[in-house]
């Protein structure tokens, strides 16, 4: 067992806090939902960039590099400042959603390095121009392109050009759970010394102003001398804290507080505000810091010339322990920095080695394994401090739900339960900070591979009656909590459980059992809401895949009617499925959940049986194309398919899942009752895979296509003209770049374009684009429906693949292939080059910059480039998960394992180099 | 001390005065002083016509001392 497994099982048995610091901080908390109070909710306009550093947050913190306890109550982030920009580098600069030709997108260049699960270690890079950075320049170039030109991005502008730059590494290394130890790296790229004000800056979360409360904390110099300077941290809620900066850099103090002169033009109540270490430094206004060292807010003001070449350390330490204790446990130097320090830093850097080897299979290649180690780091950075009270901001807005003339509220305002304080994965600190269900279900699918019980408790979180609602519906995210995302996270618990139980021989029924019961909650939900018709086919709107259709799904539709929407229904399919293998796995021992297997069994036949015969000429399954579409309600009565081959018509494909049919011989009664209704409703069987064919190993399948369909939906997938990239899995065929689906309604044409970049309408923000590139969750879920398929079908059934290229390969093969496709877009290539890059030279061969890797939103359709937001490690981290399972099985066992085996994990302890092709385990299923 | 009931009270901000504006629940604006206690030493304001308030966050009235 790793030194860093040992802690996570100490931070779960509760006998040490590793997990309580951590990179909690946001990397954008201005310009979000919780901190907009405006009338109309343009939440971009009412909270600025450029008010951030002079007003105060309500709900949370944001800062660079940073880190927070797991209340957010006491924050510590780097500042910086080159003495040629207008402001302080507090915080990561973007453009908002109408200033992007693409929507919002960050205008910076940072990367999340390493992180071990309990933040023992991390490392991040930032990189600071040494010239004036571009705010302006930025915008106003941006604002001039169109939808179909690029974004402007931060390298364009020519700041970086003769590598006039800092690479500023800041490293973390916890001594104890309570004891950081920081290492913050300047190294001058460019041609000459140049000058750098490094400001590490610690700080109190703003609670204080909007409660009332009466026990503010404070923060005051407690010594400073020639070789370091001490800063208490003094707060009832967690104890003291201390902060030792090495050297003599002085403390400036401020409070955390609102410049309301410069924010609202009305004189502050007291002259050190949010901003005024800015102003003191920037703008020398010596009146702005307190003289009195105390405040709220304080930063070591650390001034450093940097010669070319060469780089500076600046070292600090966030402790409970007071300088006399640390004297006396720190040896005869009695300093925080003394050689302990640099051992501490090392020792966790090799602990997190150590952590990662046993995680990343050597197979995988050392380029492999450097892609895996930062998607994973990534993962470990984007968690954050989420703090949203939804009815104390509805209050403040003037909402009250008990009374009948109530304000009306742009969003939310049927979400007053919900009380949100949690440290939670994000998709992107900068772009999307704030968590998306559907997106949350995929990260614990990367999560898992290095922390589980961090996967599990977002999975229990969303489905605590803070978070889901009383109606059942589980929140979307913080722009409409009541939008709706495809329901998989039952997938996702079940997946996590069947994790846990491999690991530790014995799945958490009791976790599994109370996420059922909400589920169900969950899934009933959906029927009520979903199906308009009663007849098992499903709407949703968006349902996630943005700007897919050739209408705003979200929207009533320009032709009035309806659509019975093939992704929704297929969603639900799979949920039926997910919800049926965890009533079998409990059913296993508990005969109480024997019912729901059958009610789930059934509902789903209902509704795989809707989706391909119901509507006949106008149903959801071409025939002559061989397709899923959409289907367009008409009010007259009408049908007309919506022919857009998308993702929406792949996602059929996904619903299916395999089982060994052991509950059947435990429960023969069970058993009866299946083969009674099967029997008695044969035209249930008839249009899709027979539940009642045995497959390999007399195994079992609920799959929405039987093999004819397969066979037609792969013919297009494979095709290298249709869905198949060199990089994946395309978002919409690449047959509409000849054929655009158009559709013309009142005079209005309505088209669907095969797109491989960026979205060239403004449809949901712009900033997203389905209708040609890839995007990894959907990618994941392909290759899991594939592996389900294998394992049923066998080694017999073969497909062309690509399409018209004379291979044949079995499903495991072609699961295998597509997923070599998603790794290449971030591996380096044999010209050296890594795809996600396309043609930015900086990052392809400059030695700084060409081993970062960046995890995209979404990446090109044809090119593989990355697009969208540029830290969404989130789900695209999923590429780690899907790397390690094809590093670690063979199809050989994959059939042999059965339906468990899109759960399989590589043993602890064994010599990786003969067993990581053979040695594996399964889940039970 | 006035005890307003809960949700009653509207902050705002003159831009022209560069002062705090209070509306109560009865409906009464109020101009508060840059003084320690400023809802102590409120001042009856009259909004005209021509007034223009913006509008600020209710959780602001804890920073203004207002009464909870």
């Amino acid at each position: 067992m790793t030194i860093e497994q040992k802690r996570l099982d100490a931070a779960r048995d509760d006998s040490a806090p590793w997990k309580k610091w951590g990179p909690y901080l946001s990397e954008r908390q201005w310009g979000t939902v919780r901190e907009d109070y405006s009338e109309g909710g343009n939440a971009w306009d009412y909270f600025t960039h450029d008010q951030s550093r002079s007003r105060a947050y309500r709900w949370g913190e944001d800062g660079i590099a940073g880190i927070s306890d797991d209340k957010q109550q006491l924050c510590f982030a780097l500042a910086l400042w080159n003495g040629k920009d207008p402001i302080l580098k507090e915080r990561l600069f973007g453009l908002t959603n109408a200033e992007g030709n693409h929507g919002e997108d960050v205008k910076e260049y940072y990367f999340y390095l390493d992180s071990t699960p309990t933040h023992s270690y991390m490392k991040y890079l930032y990189k600071y121009p040494q010239a004036a950075f571009p705010y302006g320049k930025l915008i106003e170039t941006s604002r001039k392109r169109s939808r179909t030109e690029f974004e402007y991005e931060l390298l364009d502008t020519g700041v970086f050009d003769q590598n006039r730059y800092f690479d500023v590494f800041v490293e973390y290394a916890k001594a104890t759970p309570e004891d950081l130890l920081i290492r913050i790296t300047v190294h001058n790229r460019g041609p000459e010394t140049a000058d750098l004000h490094v400001l590490p800056t610690l700080w109190f979360r703003n609670a204080w102003s909007w409660h009332g409360a009466k026990d503010r904390p404070i923060l005051r110099q407690f010594s400073a001398t020639s070789t370091r300077g001490v800063v208490q941290a003094a707060y009832a809620a967690i104890g003291d804290r201390y902060l030792y900066s090495e050297g003599d850099a002085p403390f400036l103090f401020t409070e955390n507080e609102t410049n309301t002169q410069r924010i609202f033009g009305v004189p502050n109540r007291s002259p050190y505000v949010k901003d005024g270490i800015n102003n003191f430094v920037v703008n020398g206004q010596a009146g702005a810091v307190n003289p009195e060292k105390t405040g709220t807010k304080v930063s070591a003001h650390h001034r450093i010339s940097v010669k070319p070449g060469e780089s500076r350390v600046i070292r600090l330490r966030l402790s409970d322990v007071a300088p006399a204790a640390l004297a006396r446990t720190n040896g005869a130097e009695g300093s925080p920095f003394g050689s302990a320090f640099e051992d501490v830093m090392e020792a966790r850097l090799k602990d997190a080695d150590e952590f990662y080897k046993a995680v990343i299979p050597d197979s995988v290649g050392s380029d492999g394994a450097n892609v895996m180690r930062q998607a994973l780091a990534g993962m470990m950075w984007s968690k954050q401090f989420y703090h949203y009270d939804v009815d104390k901001w509805l209050e403040e807005r003037g909402s009250d739900p008990f009374k009948q003339n109530r304000k009306a509220q742009p969003r939310n305002e049927h979400w007053h339960h919900m009380y949100n304080g949690d440290v939670i994965s994000m998709p992107d600190k900068w772009e999307y900070p704030w968590y998306a269900a559907w997106d949350l279900a995929f990260h614990c699918l990367a999560l898992t591979m290095v922390d589980p019980d961090f996967g599990k408790s977002q999975l229990k979180l969303m489905l605590r009656e803070r978070y889901i609602h009383p109606n059942g519906q589980i929140p979307a995210y913080e722009w409409n909590f009541g939008d709706v995302n495809p329901p998989v996270h039952a997938w996702a618990t079940y997946f996590t459980y069947s994790l846990e139980k491999i690991k530790t021989g014995e799945g958490d029924k009791d976790w599994l059992k109370s996420s059922f019961q909400k589920l169900l909650l969950n899934f009933t939900w959906w029927v009520n809401r979903k199906d308009r018709t009663g007849q098992n086919v499903f709407e949703g709107g968006f349902l996630g895949l943005d700007n897919i259709g050739v209408f705003d799904r979200s929207s009533p539709l320009p032709t009035g009617g309806y659509l019975e929407q093939a992704d929704g229904t297929a969603w639900m399919a799979l949920f039926s499925q997910n919800m049926l293998q965890i009533a079998a796995e409990l059913a296993k021992t508990d005969l109480d959940y024997v019912d729901m297997c059958l009610k789930f069994v059934e509902h789903f036949l209902w509704i795989a049986t809707s989706m391909t015969q119901l509507g006949g000429e106008a149903g959801m399954w071409d025939e002559e194309d061989g397709f899923f579409y959409d289907v367009l309600r008409l009010p007259d009565g009408g049908a007309k398919r919506l022919k857009v081959r998308s993702m929406v018509g792949l996602l059929p494909l996904c619903a299916t899942t395999m089982f060994d049919g052991s509950l059947l011989t435990q429960y023969p009664d069970l058993s009866e009752r299946l083969r009674w209704f099967l029997e008695s409703r044969p035209e249930l069987r008839t249009t899709i895979h027979d539940p009642l064919k045995t497959g390999v190993a007399g195994r079992r399948m609920a799959s929405i296509l039987d093999e004819a369909k397969l066979r037609r939906v792969l013919e297009k997938m494979l095709d290298e003209n249709e869905f198949l990239s060199e990089f994946g899995i395309r978002s919409l065929s690449r047959f509409h770049a000849q054929n655009p689906f158009v559709m013309n309604v009142g005079g209005r044409e309505y088209r669907v374009d095969y797109l491989p970049a960026e979205s060239d309408t403004g449809m949901f923000g712009g900033n997203s684009n389905w209708r040609g590139p890839i995007w990894m969750p959907v990618n994941a879920l392909i290759i899991r429906a594939l592996l389900q398929y294998y394992t049923y079908y066998g080694n017999d059934f073969t497909v062309e693949c690509p399409t018209g290229s004379g291979r044949r390969m079995n499903l495991y093969q072609v699961a295998e292939e597509i997923s070599r496709r998603l790794a290449n877009i971030f591996l380096r290539g044999k010209d050296g080059r890594r795809p996600v890059y396309g043609g930015t030279h900086k990052f392809q061969d400059d030695p700084h910059w060409k081993d970062l890797v960046l995890f995209y939103e979404f990446f090109h359709g044809d090119n593989g480039a990355g697009l969208g937001a540029s830290h969404q490690t989130g789900w695209t981290g999923v590429v780690a998960r899907t790397m390690h399972l094809f590093a670690t099985t063979t199809a050989e066992q994959m059939l042999m394992m059965g339906a468990k085996a899109s759960v399989i994990e590589v043993q602890e302890g064994r010599d990786r180099a003969t067993t990581d092709r053979r040695g594996i385990v399964t889940a039970g299923s | 001390m006035l005890t307003l009931p809960k949700h009653s009270i509207s902050i705002y901000v003159d831009h022209e005065s560069g002062q705090w504006i209070v509306r109560d629940g009865e409906g009464s604006f109020w101009s508060l002083p840059h003084t320690d206690r400023p809802w102590d030493d409120r001042q009856p304001y009259y909004p005209t016509e021509e007034t223009e308030l913006e509008p600020i966050p209710g959780h602001y009235r804890f920073l203004l001392g207002l009464p909870a």
